[in-house]
């Protein structure tokens, strides 16, 4: 149905307007009258309004209003007297006169109430929302033993005002873009004015404006539809579920994206070495924090190589394992039934179905899946002879390592595969050679403006600062240059820094 | 004021560094791979002499394309355009037949060592076919992309080398180098000659030379990264001759096995072949690059920006000549090494010395 441009002055038929525009059976209307005998309407959603601010701070007031009085006798001859009277009476801070019925439609599917007044062409929005919200806890996909432990929720609003109480600067802008056909989900654009790159976020907005799909579930949607290889192994935006990271990733000079109904919010530009850093490691000594950076370093590097390597080493270059240890695994293979790259397949698939079975099956039933699978599967097929057991150490290995850095699960899993199978195929020579690809990939593979191997390619010295290596804040002064922030300094070096 | 960054026109698809760094870090690793044991065979102990002189006339010549290049702010290759229109795409096709022409070598090299060094057992001649996927992806990618792996192998080929180096070097015997000199002239020079395709270094920049937009001091970073990137070769060929000493010349590709003596690797098992592979991975940007230039010259004449229908004639060409090619590896050895050296000599010295004819001065306000 067409939605006209304006309302009309006659309460009932604009009740009908809205009762075709807005059809569900959740949206209810609320008949009452001031007490001089003005008919008004409440058009709101069922179980997201508070209806009791509504009663008290609407309602109540204009039941005891004589309109045509406070109107000034105005009511019948000019409609700016009485939308006064009527503003004047309502005590709520989020009050907004509309015009357009779109918008008032809109405003009321987003939680709001819409107050129609019969004699008035305008309707007043009272933002009387009221949304059940869980409450602010530590993300269980990011958890630090040192630092913040607040995390995003699924209300927009409050993730707001969790990165607004950490900015107390009027440089921190939020641009709200509606995206879904249907959703109509609130995606907010933020960034540090005079800091971050304004091209960027214009980029960002321009792009979210001529997203057309019909609804927003979640952020990963929009992460998806951002970024400019949709294809690729490897994500082009960073996600957070802690505010802490999310400011501090603004206050480099990136810009941030809240979506409404996501408790994970994006960050860009992203560079691979930002899946190697937590928030931990700026709240202990750089020494130790560059430490653990390499440890996660060489914990990847087991988790993707090690399989591929156990395999080609057994099919293609024995020299590859130390004598010793060349015998032990002789000694367990010898009766296998399956070739070791068969076998690093089944273990490996094994592997990644208990892990996805352990994440979407109840919690009563999660331990009978730990015995199912580390002793039914585990030691029974090594002791029928099925599979050997350094394959299993191995993969249990990896699989370990590869949660090192949680953010690269996904992306190293797949990994782990592929070079697998060109182990399998071609060997050691497979490995080299997928890697030399991997990095040329990478190092063609810009997403919004931001190399993504820097700051090792391209070489930005300063940048290595805060990549393996972590130094400590004050050599930290400045702001990655890789982000070509419009301002550089971040830590000035006063007498108090000193 | 402006910067760099902000004017378009000073921004050139290679940094300077990226040059640097390439002539660093990239060029030297090729030189890892057959040439020690055939300065062995010609010269002997005397095998770092030829390569010196090598260095220097190549030294001597990149200077003089960084010289040409600084004379105005525009790249060389904007020049030449200028300057011959049209006619500039037959130099486009000179160059992208010499680099197809230069490749041949580094393919067959690298063939044979992944064959020796990556399987016990006896692989399939479609094994190396891979490395045409690699080539052929690496070729669509601009030569932005051959800068930013230049950096990228600083990390990859600086560890790796020193600690291969380092391995080595407990078995080492410095002197078996000595007496210095003490090879005729003759050997020296038949050397020097016969080695000439490995060292065509200058030409090997002149594309990533000829896009650069000059700036102050770009000269001095690029004579500098390949002096830096001619010592490691020095001092590998050092290592080398005194590891094996009188059996250098049967001791291919020697950097996958200098280390190997190492104590520690009995025990620990044979770590060296990571950082062998790390340079491996240095090894196939190498030979890729002259396939990309020659991809890279082609699109150039054909106008276009995409070039993936160019790469995969190139890299299926090359797959072809390498797959019907490899049986006769001593005979194109011997031609490209014995037979054409002449001409590699007269274009690896002739091509930069031609772009000296573009080097007029131009009037930066203009």
């Amino acid at each position: 149905m067409n939605t006209p441009s304006k309302l009309q002055t006659d309460l009932q038929k604009n009740k009908t307007l809205f009762k075709k525009l807005l059809p569900a059976e959740d949206i209810l209307t609320y008949d009452f009258q001031t007490a001089d005998g003005v008919a008004c309407t409440l058009v709101y959603a069922d179980g997201i309004v508070n209806k009791e601010l509504l009663a008290q701070l609407v309602a109540k007031p204009l039941s005891s209003l004589y309109l045509h009085e406070k109107a000034g006798g105005m009511y019948a001859s000019n409609e700016n007297p009485v939308k006064d009277a009527v503003a004047q009476t309502e005590r709520f801070p989020e009050l907004k006169v509309l015009e357009k019925p779109q918008d008032m439609l809109l405003e009321v599917l987003d939680g709001n109430t819409l107050l129609l007044v019969d004699g008035l062409s305008t309707g007043f929005v009272v933002g009387a929302k009221f949304l059940p919200v869980r409450a602010i806890m530590e993300p269980p996909t990011d958890v630090a033993v040192k630092g913040p432990r607040e995390g995003f929720i699924e209300d927009i609003k409050v993730n707001m005002s969790l990165v607004r109480k950490r900015f107390k600067t009027p440089d921190l802008r939020f641009e709200t873009v509606r995206v879904g056909r249907r959703s109509q989900t609130a995606v907010v654009v933020c960034w540090l004015d005079g800091t971050s790159k304004t091209e960027l976020k214009d980029d960002v907005v321009q792009k979210l404006n001529a997203l057309d799909l019909d609804i927003v579930p979640d952020s990963s949607y929009i992460a998806t539809l951002l970024s400019p290889r949709k294809h690729s192994f490897f994500r082009a935006v960073g996600t957070t579920e802690k505010p802490d990271i999310f400011t501090a990733k603004i206050a480099e000079g990136r810009i941030g994206i809240l979506v409404d109904g996501s408790p994970i919010a994006l960050t860009l530009p992203y560079i691979l070495t930002e899946d190697l850093q937590t928030s931990e490691d700026y709240f202990i000594s750089p020494s130790m924090a560059t430490v653990f950076r390499f440890m996660r370093f060489i914990a990847l590097f087991i988790a993707i190589f090690l399989p591929a390597f156990y395999v080609s080493a057994q099919i293609f270059k024995m020299q590859l394992l130390p004598l010793g240890l060349m015998l032990t695994i002789a000694s367990s293979v010898r009766e296998l039934p399956l070739s070791p790259g068969l076998e690093m397949f089944v273990v490996l698939f094994l592997l990644e179905t208990l892990k996805e079975a352990s994440i979407r099956m109840p919690k009563y039933v999660g331990m009978s899946l730990s015995v199912v699978g580390a002793l039914v599967l585990g030691e029974t097929a090594v002791s029928a002879g099925f599979l050997s057991t350094p394959a299993i150490i191995i993969v249990a290995l990896s699989g370990i390592c590869l949660y090192v850095v949680p953010n690269f699960v996904e992306t190293g899993s797949l990994l782990r595969w592929l070079y697998l199978l060109v182990a399998g195929s071609f060997g050691p020579f497979g490995i080299v050679l997928l890697t030399a690809f991997l990095l040329y990939y990478l190092l063609s593979a810009d997403a919004f403006g931001a190399p993504y191997l820097a700051p090792f390619s391209p070489l930005l010295p300063h940048d290595l600062r805060d990549s393996l290596f972590k130094y400590g804040l004050e050599e930290l002064s400045t702001r990655p240059r890789f982000l070509r922030s419009k301002n550089r300094t971040r830590l000035k070096k006063g007498k108090n820094n000193d | 004021m402006t910067n760099r960054l902000d004017n378009p026109l000073q921004n050139s698809a290679v940094k300077s560094r990226q040059i640097a760094f390439f002539a660093a870090f990239v060029l030297p690793v090729y030189k890892l791979l057959e040439t020690p044991s055939l300065l062995a065979r010609f010269a002997k102990g005397d095998l770092l002499v030829p390569a010196f002189l090598h260095f220097v006339v190549q030294a001597a010549l990149l200077s003089l394309l960084v010289y040409a290049a600084s004379r105005s702010e525009t790249s060389l290759f904007e020049r030449l355009n200028a300057r011959l229109g049209k006619w500039s795409a037959l130099v486009y096709a000179l160059l992208a037949l010499y680099f197809l022409c230069i490749a041949v070598l580094p393919l067959l090299d690298l063939e044979k060592f992944v064959y020796a060094v990556f399987y016990d057992t006896s692989p399939t001649v479609f094994s190396f076919a891979a490395f045409f996927i690699f080539a052929a992806f690496a070729c669509t990618k601009g030569l932005k992309t051959v800068g930013r792996s230049a950096d990228l192998s600083l990390f990859l080929f600086l560890p790796a080398f020193l600690l291969l180096v380092a391995m080595s070097f407990p078995a080492t015997k410095p002197d078996n180098l000595l007496p210095l000199f003490g090879e005729s002239a003759k050997s020296t020079l038949d050397a020097f000659a016969y080695t000439t395709p490995h060292f065509a270094d200058a030409v090997f920049l002149l594309p990533l030379i000829g896009n650069l937009r000059y700036q102050k001091g770009d000269g001095k970073k690029i004579v500098v990264g390949y002096g830096v990137g001619a010592a490691f070769v020095l001092v590998f060929l050092c290592v080398f001759f005194g590891l094996y000493s009188t059996i250098a010349p049967r001791e291919h590709y020697a950097f996958s096995k200098i280390a190997q003596y190492f104590p520690v690797l009995s025990i620990v098992g044979r770590i060296d072949l990571i950082f062998v592979y790390m340079l491996c991975v240095v090894l196939f940007f190498y030979v890729a690059a002259p396939l990309q230039y020659t991809v890279y010259f082609g699109a150039k004449i054909a106008h276009t920006t995409r070039k993936t229908s160019i790469s995969a004639i190139v890299c299926f060409g090359a797959f072809l000549f390498v797959l019907f090619c490899n049986k006769h590896y001593n005979a194109i050895y011997a031609l490209f090494c014995e037979t054409l050296f002449p001409v590699f000599l007269f274009l690896s010295i002739g091509l930069p010395v031609a772009c000296m004819l573009f080097n007029h001065k131009e009037n930066r306000n203009a």
